[in-house]
């Protein structure tokens, strides 16, 4: 079909995680009137063909720049993070095949669609940009399944 | 209104939306101590996660009541919401107490199927209906939990009556047809519907019973 | 930190099976004395990221035996590191580390359990609950000769699972193994047991 590059995961662990973190996470962000992934409709606006682009663009976006810019000291926390990071890890290497078959293709929707989250991220300061992307989780992890369902449209 | 002192009385507790099948309504206890006491609530939503607005709800200004349906403020599933109230009684009111951050789509309960059921000797068949989205009035067409859940199944489960055995089967698409059942049998059905991924509550349909038809071979001897 | 003049643990092992973990090792013997033991771990990614941050193992930080389920910490499919020191009183051993690190996808697998029972002419399984990370591929067929092989894959757990409607007077057989998508690997097929409707259980 036109997404390629699935990635088959049991994702159900892994939103549990989120879900038992997310209301402490969620807290901890004082600014409601701005978000990261969800302006503007980014993610939901992302076609078919832009889903591998997408996938690996925001994996990088968390592994590389938002676990790293937040400060942990919660142990039951920190376990639930340290496993979405590395959920997030293993994807990142079950990707590297179809990128190397050159069939993650970066367009300029998808490109468009990453630095917008980029940007929205550094109009924050550093720990406010990554507690407020750690309690958009949710909605990254909903994309991801959604998108990297075998049999969805 | 007559402003009233802010922080007065304590807040409102257990605030949170009960949300089935879209429709989402927020609900809160009585402050802290204060269960039998006369007290009237105010309600606000936050237009949008991601805006910057709160907007006062209307019908939910000065009300009696512990709930509040914010169905049509917060219809867009995609998106995630925030809602608060506050207590009043006479001229002291609560501070707000505010909801986490709601999202639809992911939190929303889907409520059991409708289930149709037909018998002859040997067979039951079962039609299954999707519950629909909420919608603001009749008139507006009705949309499936199903369109929205493309992976949305059934989880039917059937009870011989005679045997005392359950035993249930996941199923996809609308039609069972359960064949080579026994004669003269009462068997119960009770379907649940699910959505693979978070885990979401779920409510199981109305048991239903039918029994089948006698044997007609053995009637006519 | 204590001095450490307390042995650390030696023979750090992990023997994991149906994606249940056990970390063991050789206990330290203080004689009299009672000994603890902390277990830590980090995944690949504290390790490439973040080589200062260990996290306290959710159910022995700390633990009186010399093992550890290490189930609840491996939550994904990538290389854990894993260390363990023991404590007397104030004094602290220093830590021993695992070798090589430990992958989930490492585990043993075994055919699962099953109860392969018939209601009238329904066929009807019940198989082993080994948790949410499993599903079961579920073979069935017709002993007959020629008999083509179906396959359903099964999700429910502990419950007893319609699988087929047979038709009188037939034997059905029926086979099981586990699928881990986590890991993506199958168990071993399990033995085959077969039905007769309107007869007993057949050995094979």
């Amino acid at each position: 079909g036109l997404r390629r590059c699935l990635v088959s995961m049991d994702m159900r662990h892994v939103v549990e995680s989120f879900q038992e973190i997310k209301k402490a996470i969620q807290a901890k962000d004082t600014f409601q009137n701005v978000t990261i992934l969800s302006t503007s409709e980014t993610l939901h606006r992302i076609k078919p063909l832009d889903v591998c682009c997408v996938t690996k663009n925001l994996l990088a976006f968390y592994v590389d720049k938002v676990f790293k810019d937040h400060q942990e000291l919660n142990p039951q926390i920190l376990r639930k993070l340290s496993s979405i990071a590395n959920f997030f890890l293993y994807m990142q290497k079950a990707l590297q095949p179809c990128q190397k078959q050159r069939q993650c293709h970066c367009r300029e929707e998808a490109t468009n669609a990453t630095r917008i989250i980029h940007d929205n991220y550094d109009q924050l300061e550093v720990r406010s940009a990554a507690i407020k992307s750690l309690g958009e989780l949710d909605v990254f992890l909903a994309w991801l399944d959604k998108n990297h369902r075998e049999n969805s449209a | 209104a007559v402003p009233c002192v802010s922080g007065g009385l304590p807040k409102p507790t257990n605030i949170t939306f009960f949300s089935i099948n879209m429709r989402n309504i927020l609900q809160w206890s009585p402050p802290e101590g204060l269960q039998e006491a006369e007290l009237t609530y105010t309600v606000q939503y936050f237009i949008r996660y991601g805006q910057k607005k709160w907007l006062n709800k209307s019908e939910c200004r000065n009300i009696n009541r512990t709930c509040c349906d914010l169905s049509v403020e917060t219809s867009d599933y995609e998106h995630q919401y925030y809602a608060k109230v506050k207590a009043i009684w006479e001229t002291n009111c609560s501070k707000w107490a505010e909801t986490g951050r709601f999202y639809p789509f992911l939190e929303t309960q889907i409520g059991p199927p409708e289930v149709a059921l037909s018998t002859d000797e040997k067979s039951i068949s079962i039609v299954l209906t999707a519950p629909e989205k909420w919608k603001r009035n009749p008139e507006e067409s009705s949309i499936s939990m199903q369109q929205i859940y493309s992976n949305l199944k059934y989880n039917v489960s059937v009870y011989n009556a005679k045997s005392n055995r359950t035993w249930s089967q996941c199923v996809t698409n609308r039609t069972l047809v359960l064949s080579w059942l026994e004669p003269d049998t009462l068997y119960c059905v009770r379907v649940e519907t699910f959505v693979p991924g978070p885990p979401r509550l779920a409510q199981p349909s109305e048991k239903q019973c039918v029994r089948t038809q006698k044997d007609q071979t053995s009637a006519l001897k | 930190d204590g001095v450490a003049i307390l042995p650390a643990p030696q023979n750090l092992s992990v023997q994991s099976t149906n994606m249940k973990h056990l970390l063991t090792w050789s206990p330290v013997m203080v004689p009299g004395e009672i000994i603890y033991y902390f277990v830590e771990y980090q995944g690949e990614y504290e390790s490439l990221y973040m080589s200062h941050v260990w996290i306290p193992s959710s159910w022995c930080s700390p633990t009186k035996g010399p093992e550890c389920d290490i189930t609840d910490d491996i939550t994904a499919t990538v290389p854990y590191n894993l260390r363990v020191r023991a404590t007397q009183g104030s004094e602290t051993s220093a830590w021993s580390t695992l070798k090589p690190p430990f992958n989930r996808n490492s585990t043993i697998l075994t055919p699962p359990g099953m109860d392969v029972t018939k209601d009238g002419f329904h066929l009807v399984i019940k198989l082993e609950d080994l948790g949410s990370q499993f599903e079961f591929l579920v073979a069935y067929w017709r002993r007959e000769p020629g008999a083509k092989e179906h396959v359903k894959v099964v999700r429910s757990r502990g419950i007893p699972v319609h699988l087929e409607t047979m038709e009188p007077g037939a034997a059905y057989c029926v086979k099981v193994q586990t699928f881990v998508k986590a890991i993506g690997r199958h168990s071993p097929f399990s033995q085959a047991e077969c039905v007769k409707v309107q007869g007993e259980t057949l050995p094979l």
